[in-house]
């Protein structure tokens, strides 16, 4: 079995940053020039092995949530090559990706299918999704009437119950009680238990950093300022 | 090529998911929910029975056929070209969460929603069988090609709204290009009057390479005209050369814009 869960082999990624709405079909149809890039990545290097739980700090803007987005195979890398083994969930904005209309527990069944999960086995975590989310009777209304931490208590529930090789979560713990972040605090602890899950969080909390993960990564200037032990990391970050 | 129809295959699972969230997504919430999948065209179809039948009087029977039932088959495959011309251009936009926050091919899109109108199109089109046998015009042995002319629409306007819909992905001015075109490529492709009675012959020829004038008048070969869809040799060829053009274009669109759309939506 192969170790290593996210390898990073001297990626970059930039972004076109285009004057005016027109020059963006312009340059996408004919040709590209006189377009000022934005480089959010500069080749970056880096591999994570499998149950490694890393964390990865930085100032925002930074490309920290680029990283993530690239681990998800949303965007594509201007430059370089990622390798990712095993499938993976990936919170990226809790709150979205819900169909407006649909009940929560049709939304759990659509976005678990989306996830690539089987009906039985949706039918199966059902259940234990609509039960750690705990909002009640509106599991059955349209997710249009829900607050925004409700929402996000789903979507937290749905991308931890469907069990990923790789679980990805970035800036989760903003919203939600303290309750449910205590609840989820012990979720994410059960889930790292038992070493086969690897875990990338983005964070500016130092403290939620140092409580799951042994690991820092340090983004500055689009490039990794400091890849090691949490501590050292985020001694370096608060600096 | 391949990769389009590879990625289809994969994701085939999540294609009919989609597809039932789409039908569910347009009908809920509405009191009379499924039935306005009927009842809008019926409305719509009785609406130009009304201003052409009996405001501007040009009601004559068609082949020996009323009008209004020389009207309704050609209604229905246009309401639904307009439904992919009009929704489906925008489904990347509608469905930019499946792009910027899941890994979901892009080119599925583009696929499920023309296949959950063409679900609707079938219901509708059953009606209309319902309505001929209902009215005392038998059907004869054309309307067996009728699955071959739902093929060739399905399948030609699946592949223009990969094209169609990446591009209005990409750009906004795109998209407003093609709703506002909507109404022209209504009035011209004869779905309200019949292109054979243009007398100019390069005027007619012009308009008979317009694809959706080949598709409305293969509907009205199986009800009405009674003709065999190879018997028009030269409009089946000129559909056969716009659909591989599109098929290129759609390739290339793909290709062209499958990295840069989840970084501009």
């Amino acid at each position: 079995m192969n170790s290593i869960a996210i390898k990073f082999e001297d990626v970059s990624k930039s972004y076109k940053l285009y004057k005016k709405n027109s020059s963006k079909i312009f340059s996408s149809i004919f040709f590209e020039k006189h377009i000022k890039e934005k480089n959010v990545l500069n080749h970056i290097s880096f591999s994570i092995s499998k149950g490694e739980s890393v964390a990865i700090i930085g100032k925002n803007g930074m490309g920290k949530s680029t990283i993530l987005k690239l681990v998800a195979g949303i965007t594509y890398p201007s430059y370089g090559k990622i390798t990712v083994n095993g499938n993976l969930s990936a919170i990226l904005e809790l709150n979205s990706g819900f169909e407006n209309d649909f009940t929560g527990r049709e939304n759990i069944f659509l976005k678990c299918k989306l996830l690539g999960l089987k009906t039985a086995q949706i039918k199966e975590i059902e259940n234990k999704i609509i039960e750690f989310a705990d909002i009640g009777e509106y599991i059955d209304q349209p997710i249009r009437t829900y607050s925004t931490g409700m929402k996000s208590r789903l979507g937290f529930s749905i991308s931890i119950h469907t069990y990923p090789e790789i679980l990805i979560l970035d800036e989760v713990f903003s919203v939600g009680d303290y309750h449910f972040k205590q609840k989820c605090y012990e979720k994410i602890k059960e889930f790292l238990n038992d070493n086969k899950h690897t875990f990338l969080l983005v964070t500016h909390a130092p403290d939620i950093a140092k409580e799951f993960c042994e690991r820092g990564i340090l983004i500055e200037n689009s490039q990794i300022k400091f890849d090691g032990n949490i501590q050292d990391c985020i001694n370096l970050y608060l600096k | 090529m391949f990769e389009i129809i590879d990625e289809h295959i994969q994701n085939i699972s999540i294609i009919s998911t989609l597809t039932k969230t789409d039908l569910i997504r347009t009908y809920r919430g509405a009191i009379l929910s499924w039935a306005w999948a009927i009842i809008r065209p019926a409305f719509r179809i009785f609406i130009y029975y009304f201003m052409l039948a009996i405001g501007l009087k040009v009601s004559k029977d068609m082949f020996g056929y009323p009008y209004f039932l020389w009207l309704i088959s050609g209604m229905v495959p246009w309401f639904y070209i307009n439904d992919i011309l009009n929704q489906g251009s925008e489904s990347i936009r509608k469905y930019s969460y499946l792009v910027t926050k899941m890994k979901i091919p892009i080119c599925i899109i583009p696929t499920f929603t023309s296949i959950s109108r063409f679900i609707i199109h079938i219901i509708l089109m059953a009606i209309t069988i319902c309505l001929f046998i209902f009215s005392g015009y038998s059907l004869d042995m054309y309307i067996l090609q009728l699955p071959i002319y739902m093929l060739f629409m399905f399948l030609f306007f699946t592949i223009l709204n990969q094209v169609l819909s990446l591009l209005s992905a990409v750009s906004k001015d795109f998209l407003n290009i093609i709703k506002s075109s909507v109404f022209a490529i209504f009035a011209l492709s004869g779905v309200i009057w019949d292109i054979s009675s243009i007398h100019n012959p390069i005027l007619k020829f012009i308009l008979e390479l317009n694809p959706v004038t080949f598709l409305v008048n293969g509907y009205r070969n199986c009800f009405i005209k009674h003709v065999w869809f190879w018997e028009d040799s030269l409009s089946l060829i000129a559909f056969i050369v716009v659909f591989l053009i599109s098929c290129i274009l759609s390739v290339i669109c793909y290709k062209k814009f499958k990295k840069i759309i989840p970084d501009v939506l």
